[in-house]
């Protein structure tokens, strides 16, 4: 009940919200507000109450929805779901107050639309049955496209468009290969009897059990490849990612935080729990290290990071350069993924959350200096920690928890795929790492840029960082900091369904 | 008594920061940050010294768990030995003389109380690397240095040389850390693990292989040695070091001379039990070879504070070769001794550069306003190397200052005799002449040409030193004043900055450094894989050291407080110990006819002016362009290394936006025009009205997108409210 509650509460205060007249922005605004604080203080109850000893669902509720192909309304968490709730429901104030200012027409319908994208994100790192999972999936599309279609910069029309038709080229191909997994639940040594089903985690029994169609390798290769790449261009992995740089830049910040911060993480989850649960055979075949297609997933991983740093170094859209870095930061997971041993599956989800905390604060930075100058031209600047030093302090924590310093959250994921990764492919690995030297140098290059140096002129009235501001930031960084002291503190959420994942992968 | 004095020493210093910045947040200061940073600092001392009782014969590491996996836990945890106590004594010993002399130094500039929380993040990360037990904490505090180096060199970060150099030497030493990192994955991919103490820990499995199966470890430890190249500022990787003089010089003096720089060789000595014949080469090579390159550059160098940081790499080099070469102690003797003599050598010339600093002050303003006017953003990655010396630097301004500058003249001179190897009664020339001898015993003992050669490089490197101080103090101090206004405005320096120095001219002498190699303090860990005598002779190197503590006390010789302490117990221990002691002496002599050959020749070019430098420089053209150009190392990275990654990046930034999306938008281009064409087929062929409808109606509807308004955006919501209500519904009825 919690769960659902969690979960349905930003939507029914969209209605509220819809209901509240269009002149009242402040009463919009707290409404918003208090309805994205709800889900915040459950999902802080359910991460506590999450029993972290047992590695099986919790909370979950099973109740029929259309009975005709059996969907039912499953959802439940687990140390995985529970973690990336957490963060969404985190993300979901904060996006709100980064809004607050900002948002110059239709307030009503942007709080309206970001209220149903929460429930939408919420939903789907919940869903346990296929079909209510594709739902959400697809329920957050549709805000996601208003809301940078409408709300976004010059060329947002293009940005959302892109978007919209990428990750739609990507559903279709995620919900053909959802059917034939459907058609085939109930087929056991070529002969169908019973029901068919969507639920996720019968059809992970069955997928394991001799004999079933859904055990069949060529099967699971080909729906491993559709759902793949649907979840691909999400993440986005390359050659996939073009949408994202676009989209970021276009989209207003609270929607560049919730674009980094959770959405780019359903395509991960999304891996996680249907490509490498569901379909262990399917993910060998591209993991086993055997020839090039035993290594493509790592390769994918490494191409990711290498690309999306270089590319990154080259920006000079302070907002853009952040989103290339996205890219090369979400390679760490596909990298850690790929490993499918202990380190590299935890690292990988550690660097989920983290890269989910970390981008969040990036975007929420560059909207706060957008908000003041008005552009984002890295060479523009120069020499404003002079005007700005809280700020630049700010931004420095939150550079360096990028660039992987250790003793804050993002080393701890990205050091733990990386030393997983290197067990199973040593020399992708040791390729990889050249996105750490990388990464530091755009991060510091930007940082010289922007804050260091002879105080641009232009600049001298730069007002500093508000409360509003830093209040937005302040859990985050929190976060980043004890994350990276006590990474335990989220990692032995999930370590215990790790360790079976990794015992089932172990089996193949 | 450990736990909670350990604790105390890395509290201490991080609350110092932490109460900073949280009222950073708030906007706010602490009122007094400076005495708050200096008291945190005393206290971590006070611990430390009292820790020296608390040192076991058999350290345990104390841990906890940190991270568990299920399969594979990593651990956090203290291990407390001798040398940690050393390291922790040294850190906070100079930290808090720094911290004091920076009251003075720092005074009235805008971001005191930044520099002193600063100083404290810095103390803190320092300590933490120092008693880690484990390489994933080591690590965690070998960043944390980074960082705080990184914070320190910028903090004048509106220099743009100053905003160069932090950023240098950030990346330069993350390269290095990259290869410390590969190093480190090499060996959990082994091990399981990346403690290196107790029965499950690295250091007990290597223990156990095969001779046979050394051949990674090899390149394991010399890729950990490639974090010390980066940090302890080693060829290739030491060019960020002289840039790194723009920090405040108290920063030069703590970080880069006496203990972060010095962190590459405490992890070599850590790491001393998995290192092979082969990467114990590579290491006393890199070091050897760092020392002599960086000695040559020293020469030609006119800036007093380059003159130092090359000396710093030199003498780092020094105790890399050291400790490649077998000999622990002797390594971590130098490192100890250097970070005193070293420190103080930096303290007084940052004495000397704060006496021209009122001079400075009144030329800044006018190149300050010319500063502003021109281009400040530095657009690449690449940028000139300043070859323009401060003023209040430049030796050539300098001279004749003992009288202005009597105590800081005097500190100064005891510390360069130290570094110069002047003999028995400085502790340099103890810690100096121990890696000689370590060295060439070694290569006595062994028979080995590579140690030879290795020897050899340090003989040279070492009068070397010795001639290069002699110049900086011979411009500095003797003969008459260049710059006859700066000279005028010169003067002592406050009591806050001098009392420092006279604490670190004290340490410069070896009774205070000789308590610490009390018999038996220091013990070197067992190498494994390094060929026998090493384990059969009682750790002469630990008895020497003991020996010219005796000697310089008490006036005893070496041979007989060896022989008194040894008690050797087999047959070929005697001959091996044997042969160190004869290797021990002849290095003595060698090292003080080095010496004094180096002072002799630079009291006759730059006092005596017998001869001229500007006409050996002119006569040995090439050579002098070699060592003024600082072998070309800076050049080649930044026309090479640097360029080509930037013209990388933008390759790949082209190929992304004009090949792949130029793809995704073909494809997007060509998928509409098919549909259009396929629509038109219908249209034409098929004549049905149904599918005209849908043409109209999807054409219709994009435009109602495109020209969507907000207004309309509710509507679609309810829209799409309804929508799911009615699916929900129409399921239902099934």
């Amino acid at each position: 009940m919690l769960l659902s509650l969690m979960i349905f509460v930003p939507l029914l205060g969209m209605i509220v919200v819809l209901l509240l007249p269009r002149e009242s922005e402040e009463l919009i605004k707290r409404a918003t507000l208090a309805f994205t604080l709800v889900p915040l203080v459950l999902a802080v109850v359910l991460f506590v109450s999450y029993d972290r000893s047992s590695a099986g669902t919790q909370y979950f509720v099973n109740v029929p929805w259309i009975d005709a192909f059996n969907i039912n309304y499953h959802i439940g968490i687990d140390g995985l779901s529970v973690t990336l709730l957490l963060l969404t429901a985190l993300l979901g104030p904060i996006c709100v107050l980064a809004s607050w200012r900002n948002i110059e027409k239709g307030l009503k319908a942007y709080m309206a639309l970001f209220l149903l994208l929460e429930t939408g994100m919420l939903g789907f790192f919940a869903a346990l049955d296929l079909f209510l999972f594709f739902v959400f999936f697809e329920l957050t599309l549709l805000p996601m496209y208003f809301l940078i279609g409408v709300w976004g910069g010059p060329r947002r029309e293009y940005a959302a468009i892109k978007f919209f038709l990428y990750t739609l080229f990507g559903s279709v191909l995620m919900l053909v290969a959802m059917i034939a997994v459907y058609l085939n639940s109930n087929v056991i040594n070529g002969v169908a009897e019973g029901v068919r089903t969507f639920d996720i985690p019968t059809l992970i029994t069955l997928a394991g059990t001799t004999g079933h169609a859904l055990a069949d390798s060529t099967f699971q290769m080909w729906v491993f490849l559709g759902f793949f790449i649907g979840f691909a261009v999400k993440v986005p992995i390359f050659p996939f990612h073009t949408w994202l740089p676009d989209a970021h830049v276009e989209a207003p910040t609270a929607i560049s935080v919730i674009l980094a911060g959770v959405l780019l993480k359903m395509g991960t989850y999304g891996i996680v729990r249907i490509n490498m649960a569901m379909f262990p055979e399917g993910l060998a075949i591209f993991t086993n290290g055997v020839g090039f297609w035993g290594n493509s997933l790592a390769l994918l991983g490494f191409i990711n990071i290498v690309y999306g740093s270089f590319c990154a170094l080259a920006q000079t859209d302070f907002k853009k350069l952040v989103a290339y870095s996205s890219i090369g930061h979400m390679g760490f997971v596909i990298l850690g993924l790929a490993a499918g041993n202990s380190a590299g599956i935890n690292g990988a989800i550690l660097q989920m959350f983290n890269h989910g905390v970390i981008s969040a604060m990036l975007f929420l930075l560059v909207g706060v200096l957008y908000d003041r100058a008005h552009h984002r031209e890295i060479n523009g600047f120069g020499g404003i920690a002079t005007k700005m030093p809280v700020y630049t302090g700010i931004t420095t924590l939150a550079f360096m928890a990028s660039l992987g310093l250790p003793g804050l959250s993002g080393f701890v994921g990205e050091a733990l795929s990386l030393l997983g990764a290197f067990q199973e492919f040593e020399l992708i690995t040791i390729l990889s790492t050249i996105g750490i030297v990388v990464g530091a140098a755009y991060f510091l290059w930007t940082l010289q840029r922007v804050f260091l140096g002879q105080l641009n002129p232009k600049y001298e009235d730069l007002p500093e960082i508000n409360k509003r501001e830093i209040l937005t930031l302040v859990p985050l960084g929190i976060l980043t900091i004890v994350l990276g002291i006590w990474p335990n503190f989220a990692l032995d959420m999930f370590s215990e369904s790790v360790t079976n994942l990794v015992n089932v992968l172990d089996a193949i | 008594m450990v736990v909670p004095l350990i604790s105390i020493i890395l509290l201490a210093p991080l609350a110092s920061f932490a109460i900073f910045a949280l009222l950073g947040l708030a906007k706010r200061n602490f009122p007094r940050q400076d005495y708050l940073s200096t008291f945190a600092m005393l206290v971590a001392l006070g611990c430390s010294l009292l820790l020296i009782q608390e040192v076991t014969s058999e350290p345990t590491p104390l841990t906890v768990e940190w991270l568990s996996l299920g399969s594979v836990n990593f651990s956090m945890g203290f291990y407390l030995d001798s040398v940690t106590v050393i390291m922790l004594i040294v850190v906070t010993l100079v930290s808090s003389l720094v911290h004091i002399f920076s009251i003075g130094y720092m005074h009235g500039d805008p971001r005191y109380s930044r520099f002193f929380a600063f100083l404290s993040l810095f103390s803190f990360s320092m300590l933490f690397l120092v008693v880690s037990d484990n390489l994933l904490g080591i690590y965690i505090g070998w960043e944390l240095v980074g960082l705080c180096s990184y914070l320190l060199i910028g903090f004048w970060f509106e220099k743009d040389t100053a905003a160069n150099a932090c950023k240098k030497a950030f990346l330069t030493t993350r390269v290095g850390d990259v290869g410390m990192f590969i190093g480190m994955m090499m060996l959990f991919a082994e091990f399981r693990t990346l403690s290196l103490y107790g029965d499950t820990g690295i250091f007990e499995a290597v223990a156990t292989l095969e001779s046979g199966q050394i051949a990674w470890l090899s390149i394991a430890g010399i890729l950990i040695f490639c974090g010390a190249v980066g940090k302890s500022a080693q060829v290739p990787l030491h060019t960020w070091l002289p840039d790194a003089m723009e920090g405040p010089t108290p920063v030069s003096a703590l970080i880069h001379a006496a203990t972060m720089v010095a962190a590459g060789v405490y992890l070599v000595a850590r790491m001393f039990p998995i290192l092979t014949p082969t990467s114990s080469l590579v290491i006393a090579y890199v070091g050897g070879i760092t020392a002599l390159v960086a000695a040559t550059i020293a020469i030609v160098r006119f800036d007093i504070k380059r003159v130092l940081a090359y000396s710093t790499i030199s003498q780092l080099g020094y105790m890399m070769l050291a400790i490649g070469a077998g000999s622990y102690v002797a390594g971590l003797f130098h490192l100890t001794t250097h970070a005193f003599f070293k420190a103080l050598l930096f303290l007084g010339s940052g004495s000397v550069i704060h006496a021209f600093h009122a001079m400075h002050a009144h030329h800044d303003d006018a190149e300050h306003t010319e500063d502003a006017a021109h281009e400040h953003a530095d657009n690449s990655l690449v940028h000139e190397h300043g070859s323009e010396i401060p003023p209040d630097q430049d030796m050539r301004n300098m001279g004749g200052l003992r009288r202005k500058m009597p105590l800081t003249f005097i500190t100064m001179l005891i510390a360069t005799l130290s570094i110069s190897g002047v003999p028995f009664v400085f502790s340099g020339f103890w810690s100096k002449d121990k890696i000689l001898g370590g060295v060439l015993g070694r290569a006595m003992e062994w028979n080995s040409v590579h140690h030879y050669i290795l020897f050899a490089m340090a003989l040279i490197a070492a009068g070397i030193t010795a001639f290069y101080m002699f110049r900086l103090i011979f411009m500095t101090f003797f003969g008459e004043p260049r710059n006859q206004e700066m000279h005028d405005m010169a003067h002592e320096s406050p009591w806050v900055m001098v009392v420092p120095l006279i604490v670190l001219a004290v340490l410069s002498f070896p009774v205070v450094n000789t308590l610490w190699f009390n018999k038996d303090y220091i013990e070197p860990p067992p190498q494994h894989h390094i060929p026998a005598p090493q384990h059969a002779y009682v750790s002469p190197d630990s008895k020497i050291g003991d020996a010219n503590f005796g000697f310089s006390l008490f006036g005893v010789s070496t041979a007989q407080a060896a022989e008194e302490d040894a008690g050797p117990d087999t047959a070929q221990a005697d001959d091996a110990y044997h042969i160190h002691h004869r290797a021990h002496n002849i290095a003595m002599v060698l090292s003080i006819c080095v010496a004094g050959l180096g002072i002799l020749l630079s009291w006759l070019f730059y006092h005596r002016r017998r001869f001229s430098a500007e006409g050996v420089a002119t006569t040995f053209r090439p050579v002098y362009n070699l060592f003024w150009n600082k072998y070309y190392f800076d050049e080649f990275y930044d026309g090479v290394l640097v360029a080509l990654t930037v013209w990388k990046s933008r390759l790949f930034a082209k190929f992304d936006l004009s090949f792949i999306d130029g793809i995704v938008n073909g494809v997007g281009k060509i998928t509409r025009d098919i549909f259009a064409a396929f629509i038109g087929f219908f249209d034409n062929r098929v004549v049905d009205g149904f599918v005209n409808r849908v043409a109209e109606v999807t054409w219709a509807a994009g435009g109602r997108i495109r020209k969507i308004q907000t207004g309309a955006i509710q509507t679609y919501l309810f829209v799409v409210l309804g929508g799911i209500v009615l699916i929900i519904l129409i399921f239902r009825l099934f």
